[in-house]
């Protein structure tokens, strides 16, 4: 048996805030796929003199794999043949695959295109337990990166069910139940109640609200309220000890005034830990019909008062997006304003699904605002441990423009240059017009796209470079345009594997998955599988992304 | 039940596309002996299971070895290779043949290709729908529309759709309203509360009516689109509407138009409430491979390798390039007997390899033939229901060499 690989990743500028490293030159030693403290002297050196080093990115928050992902993708044939990815050549002789981009990439291409920009890991945020059987799959075609899989949770049937009856215990067995059979790494909350009530139905036997707009609407019961469904699933994650609280995308995403139901939301869960994703979306003020506002201060200030509290931004950048969620009336309200393609798929007992094609444009009013309030999020933010990046890729824009997003935080100039080109007519109130003058530090960008996330999703070997670590690393060239800098990594090594040399992709190993097996009162599955008998269209014994006997 | 008879329960049926997960197979010496809860089109599907074991080189038997040796040369040389996926394979072995095509740089197209028009549709347009079961648990007006899927897709009915008590529907057929909409031929359900007539040549022209009149613009006050003016209307006030419509060609070709026209209205009564369109899709994991063709390649099928990378066909497909003799070599995965027969013709002059369930008897004549088992029933794996949703397979009988395994040992000679 031979012994483990071993590289010295030599002389390089480290930046590993999780250990308090900050711009130190040292050297990063890997043994087989992992960070060890030392090597012999004669072990394999990689030259990293002059450059910069970071643990591998992990990006808390995208769509990348799974039924609703899929669906976007084939809705796109014109990016895809606009965007063709040839099999990149690899080093000993192994075969990669072809594919294509745009803002929803294939498998293959997906993982290539992350690895290539210095990530490593990856979160696939919205995975219905239904089609768990899919995400799973298509992240196995999915090479290089680790993944994990947050699973719908806050419209479920039987969910809310158990919250009707005001049985949590049942519903946190559920939960635990649900994130083993789907090999889950997170519970996600997407729209609180709001996919159950569109998906119950309209016309004159419906409901008057397709959507629910405040967090103490009822749903369906009267016991049954957005505030509830947080309440209980927050309680879920935190009593299950899972490493990752829950997962929230707030109710009324991207309405304007919408601050009010996610400072409340926030206020409903004060205490406990609990994850706010895209914050962006959901930080506006104003009202329907009379203009919008930014309220990104008064959200980011909750934010800094509560350690509780974690959130990652979802900034919109400029150009195309598709946006993906299973937030269905959200995605009706936006094809009904656009005109766009437009698909919904409402996805049995469990959640919704809704994609729009999109683009951001710098002249438009609304694209403009958003614009400005993620930027505002990221520069007001006190704590960049708790404040991390994400675009909600592809919803803000795709994950190969978060070198341009990394700029805009660290280089002023170049961001006020681009303020100067953007719509101004709902910007007043904006905390950039008062002139932010905040550039973020290499260290702070470690920490907001490496070293926060995997703490924030209880990651302990990603995210940094200290012994026992994942030997994921990323080596950048110092290049004083951070866009280029952070677009083009000179290495990459993954599990120690080094898949990215002098910028080309030369290796393409199969990713991990992350998840977790929670533990929980197994009569939760008898009356589940009563549930399923009275009303699933799926086997209880089928459902699930297991491997079958 | 004999003591030499042994149960394979919750088993994925892939007669058609329902994907109905409920069958209870009974095998008796290695033999189907029943298939508790399977309609007659499952139990046919299933049959007694046998299948022959055969690989054939020009048309004699030859070792596994030899056969995969010969179809390696025969698609390693081959200018301008099809791979084309027939019916009856996992998305195991569907994931095998796409990389098997990259390496190639094949055109690879599927039998989705016949339903071209649908996938078309959704890409212009999007989709308006549900997955089988949220029909089941929310809707109250079903309009089958010039299909009644008693004949193709027997247990829609009872399983989905229509019978069954769901979350909002308590009383199962009882709270629902169904409406038979006859389009020339095509007719909705014989027992249908409510029945429209669609003259054939009308169908497109009827629902650009219904969805102006969804919209509360008035198209036409002919006589003619009266009846469908008013089930536009009846629809705007169902809660939560299915509108249910066959994906799969018919005995007489479809407006390509219909598919688009079915979409938009479905999409334009989500205004004043909730509509689902249903496209229904036949068996053998077809919608697998629609999946599993976007999630590799970013497009769903008729996807051409021959520049390096994916590009989209889907007017130059299969069916055309065999038309202008420009393909020189097929490999042909599946069942050959789903191939439509205008593609028989156009293979049974070329080198072809054949891997799948009774390849050997493939009309078409194949230069080398690996017989497989069955997905579902010798094979296991995943399968899509024609809503896209993933299912286990669970097979109830050991067959011959799997088809992906096959495919995998072929991609393996030819480095891949």
């Amino acid at each position: 048996m031979s012994a483990a690989p071993q590289l010295r990743v030599s002389g390089g500028t480290v930046h590993d805030p999780a250990n308090r490293v900050d711009g130190q030159v040292r050297d990063v030693c890997i043994e087989g796929d992992r960070i060890v403290d030392d090597l012999p002297a004669n072990a394999p050196r990689l030259d990293a003199r002059g450059m910069i080093v970071m643990p591998g990115g992990v990006d808390i928050h995208a769509h990348i794999a799974g039924s609703s992902v899929n669906h976007g993708r084939r809705l796109l044939p014109e990016e895809h043949a606009a965007d063709p990815a040839p099999a990149p050549r690899l080093a000993d002789g192994a075969v990669a695959r072809s594919g294509t981009g745009g803002t929803i990439p294939s498998t293959f291409t997906t993982g290539y295109r992350y690895a290539g920009l210095g990530y490593t890991t990856v979160m696939e945020a919205a995975v219905a337990p239904l089609a768990a059987r899919q995400a799973h799959a298509e992240l196995d075609d999915t090479p290089i990166i680790d993944a994990g899989c947050f699973v719908l949770l806050g419209n479920d049937d039987y969910l809310l069910r158990q919250l009707a009856a005001g049985d949590p215990t049942r519903a946190r067995d559920y939960a635990a139940w649900l994130l083993g059979v789907t090999r889950g790494y997170a519970i996600k909350i997407v729209n609180p109640g709001g996919i159950a009530r569109w998906k119950s139905g309209g016309g004159a036997g419906g409901s008057a609200d397709r959507n629910v707009s405040g967090i103490d609407d009822p749903v369906g019961s009267s016991s049954v309220t957005p505030r509830k469904i947080l309440e209980v699933l927050a309680g879920a994650a935190n009593a299950l000890g899972l490493p990752h609280p829950v997962h929230v995308h707030c109710n009324n995403l991207g309405q304007p005034g919408n601050v009010a139901t996610t400072l409340e939301s926030m206020r409903a869960l004060a205490g406990q830990r609990a994850h706010f994703t895209h914050l962006q979306f959901h930080s506006y003020g104003g009202e329907r019909g009379k203009g919008w506002t930014s309220a990104a201060r008064d959200v980011i200030e909750h934010v800094n008062a509560h350690p509780e509290v974690s959130v990652d931004v979802g900034q919109v950048m400029f150009g195309p997006a598709t946006t993906v969620t299973a937030d269905g009336p959200v995605e009706y309200l936006l094809h009904a304003s656009t005109g766009r393609r437009w698909v919904n798929v409402d996805i049995e007992l469990e959640t919704g699904c809704g994609i729009v094609p999109y683009s951001y444009k710098e002249k438009a009013a609304v694209a403009a605002l958003q614009w400005a309030v993620g930027l505002e999020l990221f520069l007001l933010a006190r704590d960049p441990w708790r404040v991390v990046l994400s675009t909600d890729h592809p919803n803000g824009g795709s994950f190969l423009s978060y070198p341009r997003l990394i700029r805009l935080l660290m280089d002023r100039a170049y961001r006020d240059e681009q303020l100067k080109q953007v719509n101004q007519r709902m910007l007043a109130g904006s905390a950039l017009l008062d002139g932010l003058a905040r550039e973020y530090t290499l260290a702070e960008i470690a920490v907001v796209t490496r070293a926060g996330p995997a703490r924030l999703l209880g990651l302990k070997h990603k995210g940094h470079l200290g012994a026992g670590a994942d030997a994921d690393v990323t080596i950048y060239a110092d290049d004083p345009d951070r866009a280029q800098m952070f677009a083009t990594p000179r290495y990459v090594i993954k599990g120690g594997a080094v898949v990215v040399e002098e910028g080309q992709l030369r290796r393409a190993p199969a990713g991990r998955r992350l998840a977790v097996r929670p533990e929980y009162d197994a009569a939760v599955t008898r009356d589940v599988q009563r549930f399923f008998d009275d009303y699933a269209c799926v086997a209880f014994a089928n459902y699930g992304a297991e491997p079958v006997a | 039940m004999s003591p030499a008879a042994r149960t394979v329960e919750h088993v994925t049926c892939l007669g058609c596309g329902c994907a109905c997960d409920d069958i209870t197979v009974v095998v008796k010496q290695d033999r189907v002996a029943e298939t508790r809860n399977a309609c007659a089109l499952g139990a046919a599907w299933f049959g007694d299971g046998r299948i022959p074991q055969d690989v054939r080189v020009n048309g004699r038997a030859a070792p596994l070895e030899r056969a995969l040796g010969e179809a390696a040369r025969m698609l390693g040389a081959a200018k301008r290779p099809l791979v084309y996926l027939a019916a009856d394979l996992s998305c195991e072995a569907q994931r095998e043949a796409v990389a098997l095509s990259d390496r190639l740089g094949a055109m690879l197209d599927s039998i989705t290709a016949a339903a071209a028009a649908g996938v078309l549709a959704a890409q212009r347009r999007g989709r308006a729908g549900a997955t089988l079961g949220e029909i089941r648990q929310r809707a109250d007006v079903i309009v089958f529309w010039g299909v009644d899927p008693v004949a193709r897709y027997p247990r829609f009915a009872t399983r989905y759709a229509v019978e069954p008590r769901g979350l909002e529907a308590p009383r199962g057929r009882g709270s629902r309203t169904v409406i038979a909409v006859d389009v020339g031929a095509g007719r909705g359900p014989a027992d249908a509360d409510a029945r429209v007539e669609i003259a054939g040549g009308d169908e497109v022209d009827a629902l650009g009516v219904m969805r102006a009149t969804v919209q509360g613009r008035v198209a036409s006050d002919e006589a003619r689109f009266r009846g469908s003016a008013e089930l536009a209307g009846r629809m705007s006030q169902g809660r939560y509407v299915a509108l249910v419509a066959d994906g799969e060609p018919g005995a007489a070709p479809a407006d390509p138009d219909r598919a688009e026209a079915l979409v938009t209205l479905a999409q334009a009564l989500n205004a004043p409430t909730r509509c689902a369109l249903i496209v229904l899709r036949g068996g053998g994991n077809r919608s697998g491979a629609d999946a599993v063709l976007t999630w590799q390649t970013g497009f769903p099928f008729a996807v051409d390798f021959a520049p390096g990378f994916p590009t989209y066909r889907p007017h130059a497909g299969a069916a055309a390039l065999l038309a202008a003799r420009e393909i020189d070599a097929a490999l042909v995965i599946g069942s050959p007997a789903s191939i439509p027969a205008p593609l028989i013709g156009g293979l049974a002059g070329l080198p072809t390899v054949a891997i799948g369930p009774r390849a050997s008897a493939a009309a078409f004549k194949p230069a080398v033939s690996v017989d497989t088992g069955i997905a579902g029933i010798h094979e296991g794996g995943t399968a899509y229901r024609m809503d896209e949703v993933p299912l286990p397979l669970r097979p109830a009988l050991a067959g011959p060499p799997t088809a992906a395994g096959t495919l995998r040992a072929l991609r393996e000679r030819l480095g891949a």
